[in-house]
């Protein structure tokens, strides 16, 4: 029991710190960015330094010491950062780069008690300490003494953090204005609004701090006093900030204060300063604490902003649990169905029919909501992969000596958030490929014309029931008679072969287990493992992959994924007395078969189907089963192959939760799971690419199947 | 899902009474020196299986054929939602196939690597409790192909049964 508790909280400390790397990560990334263009972000660094913060404390509760002391020693270095002891130098990027490398080692071996700790980690950790001792002299201490040129508030400079205190005085000696910003914001939408409201501030200058007034105009509303630092007017302010429940100021500068006007951020040109000063100092914080001047939700909210965010983080095994649920619950609804046309069918219990159909009608609007609903829940943003590509494009490109931009688009694309973990690893391996294997050194690419960084693209888009992931390269392209030539050599096909093979086959050579043109294995990708794993992976998930390449151009790998692996829409077919569901995210269409158009060539049944040539696979052939005479022909698609496939009925489509064969049938090819289908029937669902590929493969020997298949 | 309906497999199917093999010594200590075996037959041979290995026994529900699929498997069954792979034993154990009858069940026994598997048997006869002294170890009286799976043979008033070890027979070509 309590060590089930304990657990629960050990599973949620790893999501949370997973979490807070990540975006440590993201962070880290946009810092490097702006610091080659030449930009500097402090916000960034405050942000990283607050991550590294929370990660030392989690760290604590949990006894990860390797972790808290990381986080300790990273911590101080951050703090000089932001407080401007210490220079963001490469040197330094690269111990914080690194850094996110061995979190994320150290949460992998905390996480299987009693895995090892990789001995770099520990050499890291002796390399940090080194560092943060051999601390740098105060690069500049004119920040810290520059004399203060306004009279701040007292409060207000109380309830200043070291940092907040450390950019203020900055801003002000860079010749900064100050200025009061007072917001309205509702508080649902609060998050994001402020968000809004500070990338508004970005291009003006810099947001000291913020705190809750503890006064809105009703109880939804919150007020925040924003302090800014910019070197605008307050006219260009007011034009990029100013809206309905907006109030800019500028703060005076060093004045006396008269003795009888307790301190304030404004004095003079405020319209209430006894209120003014009350609420801008620590009397803020104080009476929101109480709450007892603004009851109801906004006291409370005020009290602590972190609150404000409504999220849940849920195990995806829960999600899971709900989605199996709502399987059962679609067979129950077929049951019932089925029960209903028995009623209705009965002239005595007519009306008792029209009801029920009725009622069966609103049982299945909610049921699909609710489906949908654990559906929408499920999905993430691809996004989150991406930053982890960031990542190793940066840590590769250096290891090989290759300038690399890494462009993407379509991060916000969502899918499924398993689908998002299995895919994580593929496209890290590909992605390192193509700087290793794909981009030019520097001094090649200006030889050859092109420009001195090589980029390599990423861009996912929905399309249909589909995500496509595509990743781009312009480096040297992969020379086709090169491929063939290491294929020969290494044995995978003969020459004949290779010279009759088609071109877009002799590209899928390069997932071939086994399979590699460098000749020396290295650092990184070009062992000759990984492009067959990435294959079989992105297969697993129910996906394929595309490679179409040219020479001295670049490369382009396209991934085909199903948006959801959950739960699927199937055709269901009838072959004799056995059903099979087909996804219908492979099938593109169902045709009567027509006997007469069918022929013969080279002993296979081919047809016609608008002008091109469909080849055609018997189910009762394939799978060894007894069945009519084939009334029916379903084309399914895998990439750009096709194949109709010979069935004697369709049954219709329905909605499946499609669940793996267990281990006694892992041998078994050519189906992606079962599903039960109703009235306790479970039906076969057939892997569409796997048994085009098969097909296809069997014709004559001669496509990259066949070829794996003589390997094998 | 319906439960076997004849009177011992009453005795035996109150769900979660066995749900996994107890280790061998407890199970003695528990019983003194008594290992209960469930009697069922095969062809026209008797077998006996572990009871504590036995988690449910099933009438046989529709099985889905699965083409493709490896000697002796039947097929799938859902049961309860879960998917289970059924196995024949009288293929196992070399008996030839034969139609399924009224009698015939499916024993729920746990497989490799955790997997609930589903035991086809022609019929679920009785619990024995069989002492050490009533158990015989394997002889080479019965033929080779079948010995590795057999783990003893026991013997009570003129019944003998052929104590099957379900590791070995799962892990086969399972």
């Amino acid at each position: 029991m309590s060590s089930d508790v304990i657990d629960k909280a050990r599973e949620e400390f790893f999501s949370e710190a997973q979490e807070i790397i990540e975006g440590f990560s993201r962070d880290l990334l946009a810092l490097d960015d702006g610091e080659r263009r030449g930009r500097h972000d402090p916000e960034l660094v405050n942000d990283i330094f607050r991550a590294v913060h929370t990660l030392k404390g989690l760290a604590g509760l949990f006894g990860a010491s390797r972790m808290s002391g990381l986080s300790h020693d990273l911590e101080e270095i951050l703090d000089d950062l932001r407080l401007g002891r210490r220079e963001l130098t490469r040197e330094v990027l690269d111990v914080l780069f690194r850094a996110v490398d061995v979190f994320g080692q150290i949460l992998l071996s905390e996480r299987d008690v009693g895995k090892p700790c990789p001995p770099e980690v520990d050499t890291f950790l002796t390399d940090l300490r080194r560092m943060v001792r051999h601390q740098q002299a105060p690069a500049s201490s004119a920040a810290a003494s520059a004399k203060l040129e306004y009279d701040l508030d007292a409060g207000l400079l109380a309830v200043l953090t070291e940092y907040e205190e450390h950019r203020l005085r900055t801003c002000i000696q860079s010749g900064m204005a100050l200025f009061r910003v007072r917001v309205n914001f509702r508080l649902v939408t609060i998050d994001e609004e402020l968000e809004r409201l500070k990338e508004l501030a970005k291009p003006l200058g810099e947001i000291i701090t913020y705190l809750p007034t503890g006064e809105g105009s009703d109880i939804e509303m919150i007020e925040l006093e924003v302090v800014l630092a910019a070197k605008a007017m307050l006219e260009n302010i007011v034009a990029v900030l100013g809206g309905p429940s907006v109030r800019v100021e500028e703060l005076a500068r060093r004045r006396a204060v008269s003795p009888d006007q307790v301190p304030s951020i404004v004095p003079g040109s405020d319209p209430a300063p006894e209120q003014l000063s009350h609420e801008a100092g620590s009397g803020a914080r104080a009476r929101s604490d109480a709450g007892d001047l603004t009851p109801g939700p906004a006291g409370g909210q005020a009290l602590s902003l972190r609150s404000v965010s409504q999220t849940v983080r849920v195990d995806i095994r829960k999600l899971d649990h709900l989605m199996n649920i709502v399987g059962e619950l679609a067979i129950v609804r077929s049951s019932l169905s089925k029960l209903m046309d028995r009623v209705r069918g009965q002239g005595a219990m007519r009306e008792l029919g029209v009801e029920l159909h009725r009622l069966q009608r609103t049982f299945d609007r909610h049921l699909g909501q609710m489906q949908e609903g654990i559906l929408e829940v499920r999905m993430v943003p691809i996004g989150q992969i991406f930053e982890k590509l960031g990542r190793v494009t940066r840590q590769a490109s250096r290891e090989a000596g290759k300038q690399v931009n890494l462009v993407i688009t379509g991060a916000e694309t969502e899918v499924d958030k398993l689908i998002v973990e299995e895919l994580s690893d593929p496209l890290m391996h590909m992605v390192r490929n193509a700087v290793e294997h794909g981009i030019e050194p520097a001094a090649e690419r200006v030889r050859v014309g092109k420009p001195e960084i090589g980029t390599i693209a990423i861009n996912a888009f929905q399309k249909g029931s589909h995500v496509l992931i595509e990743l781009e390269d312009d480096g040297r392209g992969i020379v086709r008679e090169r491929l063939l030539e290491a294929a020969v050599r290494r044995g995978f096909l003969s020459e004949a072969e290779g010279r009759e093979m088609a071109p877009r086959d002799v590209f899928a050579l390069i997932f071939l287990p086994g399979f590699t043109t460098k000749e020396t294995p290295d650092m990184l990708a070009g062992r000759g493992v990984g492009m067959d794993i990435v294959k079989t992976n992105i297969a697993r998930l129910g996906g394929i992959i595309d490679v179409y390449s040219e020479a001295g151009i670049g490369t382009k790998m396209t991934i085909t994924l199903p948006i959801t692996l959950a739960i699927l829409n199937a055709l269901i077919v009838q072959v004799g007395d056995h059903a099979f569901a087909v996804p219908m995210s492979s099938v593109q269409e169902a045709l009567v078969h027509d006997p007469n158009a069918t022929r013969l060539v080279d002993g296979r049944e081919m047809m016609t189907l608008r002008g091109t040539s469909l080849p055609l696979a018997r189910l009762t052939r394939l799978f060894g089963v007894e069945g009519r005479a084939g009334r029916f022909i379903v084309v399914v698609a895998a990439g750009a192959r096709r194949l109709g496939v010979v069935v004697d009925h369709l049954e219709g489509q329905q909605d499946i939760v499609i669940k793996p064969l267990g281990r006694s049938l892992r041998s078994v090819r050519g189906f992606a799971g079962a599903a039960q289908l109703g009235d306790q029937r479970v039906g076969l669902v057939i892997d569409a690419p796997a048994l085009v590929e098969e097909v296809l493969a069997g014709e004559a020997g001669k496509t990259s199947l066949g070829v794996r298949r003589d390997v094998a | 899902l319906v439960c076997a309906g004849t009177w011992h497999d009453q005795a035996v199917a109150e769900p979660g009474r066995a749900p996994r093999t107890q280790p061998r010594r407890a199970h003695l200590l528990e019983r003194g020196s008594f290992t209960e075996y469930l009697a069922l037959r095969l062809g026209g041979e008797l077998f006996g299986i572990p009871l504590a290995s036995v988690r449910e026994i099933l009438t046989l529900p529709p099985i889905t054929y699965v083409p493709r699929a490896p000697y002796g498997i039947l097929g799938l069954i859902s049961v309860r939602g879960l998917l289970v792979t059924v196995i024949d034993l009288r293929m196992k154990v070399g008996t030839e196939a034969a139609p399924p009858t009224k009698r015939t069940r499916v024993l729920l026994v746990p497989g490799p690597e955790n997997e609930t598997l589903g035991l086809c048997v022609d019929e679920v006869l009785q619990v024995y409790r069989l002492s050490d002294g009533e158990i015989e170890p394997a002889t080479s009286v019965l033929g080779t192909s079948v010995s590795e799976h057999v783990a003893g043979i026991g013997r009570r008033e003129g019944v003998m049964l052929v104590l099957l070890s379900l590791t070995s027979l799962l892990e086969v070509g399972g």
